[in-house]
């Protein structure tokens, strides 16, 4: 499968960007930060690549704030 | 000479108990229950033992049969502690990871199964209690997760008493239902135990 991640500021970022995504009607897992992405102990929200403009776009209508969409290589 | 046990009517722990008394008197006993739990629970208990095991759904109720195998090593005596190697045994006593923050560690308790799923290192078996049930139900977060972790072997196992006392019975969607007999021997033969 061909994943993104989405980074997030905090926890509850997350959250609410995974509230979101699902109330969209798209898929999504919380997982921690990939550790090639950040060594921090972070968690962000991985989804199918191919829904990489639809995630970013449900995302920036509501305003949440990101730290980066990523495509895992 | 074989043993009938008629475990018919009793609850959980019961069987497993009248059965492995019976195994410890005669090498071929038939165990009679009532339901698909009691029957798994006498036969992991008698797999375990390194017993054969035989199950047949009947009218009246699901007969167990299990019987010593020729070469079969002799029990441990009581008290035998079990050389450390053994199984590495990951307890979850509750639904979130850590005490402290609720919300915190919900997302902490999925993260970590997810990273679970890619680890290389894997348990041997996962043990679910308390409000730890709660994660292997339908309608848990890491159900998937867990379903993955049975496909590459891991034994995930919840306990049976608290699964009832939350009425999820019902909903288990991975792992089996098990009880404080099979529990407690897991973790006195485990050979090291990870608690959450």
């Amino acid at each position: 499968m061909n994943y993104g991640v989405v980074i997030f500021p905090s926890i509850s970022h997350c959250l609410r960007g995974e509230s979101l995504v699902q109330a969209a009607g798209l898929t999504c897992k919380l997982i921690p930060v990939p550790r090639e992405l950040s060594s921090d102990c972070g968690t962000a929200l991985r989804f199918n690549w191919v829904e990489r403009d639809r995630i970013a776009a449900v995302l920036e209508e509501a305003g949440l704030e990101t730290e980066g969409i990523h495509h895992l290589g | 000479m074989s043993k009938v046990v008629n475990a018919q009517g009793l609850s959980c722990p019961q069987p497993v108990l009248l059965t492995k008394k019976a195994m410890a008197e005669t090498g071929d006993v038939l165990t009679i229950v009532d339901g698909t739990d009691q029957a798994e629970n006498v036969a992991r208990m008698a797999r375990k033992a390194g017993w054969t095991v035989q199950m047949d759904g009947k009218e009246d109720g699901i007969y167990v049969r299990v019987t010593r195998p020729q070469e079969a090593a002799e029990p441990l005596p009581m008290g035998t502690a079990v050389p450390a190697g053994g199984p590495l045994v990951l307890t979850i006593p509750e639904d979130i990871m850590g005490r402290g923050d609720r919300e915190l560690g919900a997302v902490l308790i999925r993260a970590f199964f997810h990273t679970l799923t890619e680890s290389t290192t894997l348990p041997d078996v996962i043990i679910f209690f308390n409000t730890g049930v709660r994660l292997v139900v339908k309608g848990s977060p890491i159900v998937e997760d867990l379903q993955a972790l049975v496909e590459q072997g891991v034994e995930i196992l919840a306990c049976g008493t608290c699964l009832g006392h939350f009425a999820l019975k019902d909903q288990v969607a991975v792992g089996q239902v098990s009880n404080m007999y099979t529990i407690s021997e897991t973790l006195l033969e485990a050979g090291k135990v990870i608690t959450l």
